[in-house]
């Protein structure tokens, strides 16, 4: 047995015959904090939703916990698909009703800390929310989960400064020792000090897969050594 | 506390804990946060302070009490030691600067000693 949480060999998927991801690989220890870092478009959004078993039809396998199987791999994993599902006419309550119904591992004491912490109104409808709320919501409705593998996709996009703080904190403060995290963002200065290791996606890969004490061990900052990655793309 | 992004996060947690423990905020025998409390303080990750502790235990300035958490050492002489090796490394610091103005040896000394003079006045 390997302490892989999430192992993946050989993958490709395409999209109306548009290569989207090619030739990717990726191994990833229990207990980590992984950035998935590239530029808007490089695939890092599509690779989530492979690993969570909501993109279907790729070629290659992808293992979390040691099954390839979608609807076991969905069991063992928490990702909140930026909420597409639900109409914005309904209530948070309501969200939270059907993610009780949905996941067997969905803890409501734990929902209700985080609520508490995110000072989200129940009452609310997804309507009402503002970007940072929509983003600490979908943060609580994902750790709530009891899952060895979290998958948060650009959870800072577009919020301000103090909404990202609380979310960096609840990271730091429910995430389990053995689950492991992968934050997909194409800026990585709001989360490096959080950072166990990075996976650069680029020309539709994985580019690399670094600790970030490699990175610092050579006396580069996350950012030079990512911007670095991407710097010949400008001329 | 801000941390600099190109030395590993572990090491920088390890000095501000070195230097909280040499300016006697954490004191011998002390017991000193929680690795959770520490890591939100600090906005690092659990892991990565974990690893700063644990150099810490092996270098015996911390001791780790099973189910307690983690204390200060309550050997003097060793944290005098830490006491002395932070005051090393500022001055190592210092002297590479000054080296790269010029002024070395003898002249650096004189040079910190007029400064001094100076310095006192103004204070006065």
């Amino acid at each position: 047995m390997s302490d892989n949480v999430l192992a993946i060999k050989d993958l490709s998927y395409k999209k109306n015959q548009k290569t989207i991801l090619h030739d990717v690989n990726l191994n990833l220890d229990q207990g980590k904090i992984v950035a998935l870092l590239g530029e808007n478009g490089a695939g890092k959004t599509t690779l989530m939703r492979i690993i969570a078993g909501v993109a279907k039809n790729y070629k290659g396998e992808v293992e979390v916990d040691g099954t390839t199987k979608e609807a076991d791999r969905k069991a063992k994993l928490s990702f909140t698909d930026g909420l597409s599902g639900f109409s914005d006419s309904i209530k948070i309550q309501e969200v939270v009703d059907f993610y009780i119904n949905i996941f067997n591992d969905f803890d409501e004491n734990e929902f209700e800390e985080l609520r508490k912490f995110m000072k989200l109104d129940p009452e609310m409808k997804l309507s009402q929310l503002s970007r940072g709320m929509r983003e600490k919501l979908i943060i609580a409705l994902t750790f709530s989960r009891k899952a060895d593998l979290y998958l948060l996709d650009e959870p800072f996009g577009g919020i301000d400064a103090m909404a990202r703080k609380k979310i960096i904190n609840s990271i730091i403060m429910w995430k389990d020792e053995k689950a492991t995290i992968l934050i997909s963002d194409h800026f990585v200065n709001e989360i490096s000090t959080l950072l166990d290791e990075v996976v650069v996606v680029k020309n539709d890969t994985i580019l690399e897969h670094k600790t970030a004490d490699e990175i610092r061990e050579n006396h580069k900052s996350i950012e030079e050594y990512y911007e670095g990655l991407y710097e010949d793309d400008d001329e | 506390m801000e941390f600099k992004d190109n030395i590993p996060i572990y090491l920088q947690i390890e000095q501000y804990l070195y230097r909280k423990i040499a300016l006697g905020e954490l004191k011998a025998g002390e017991k000193i946060p929680s690795v959770r409390k520490l890591a939100l303080e600090l906005t690092v990750n659990v892991n990565t302070v974990q690893r700063a502790l644990q150099q810490m235990n092996d270098r015996g300035i911390l001791y780790t009490k099973r189910g307690e958490g983690n204390f200060v050492t309550e050997d003097t002489e060793l944290i005098n030691q830490t006491k002395q090796d932070l005051i090393d490394n500022e001055l190592e610091n210092f002297v590479q600067s000054m080296e790269k103005l010029g002024a070395e040896g003898d002249s650096l000394v004189s040079i910190l000693d007029d400064y001094l003079r100076r310095r006192g006045k103004e204070d006065e």
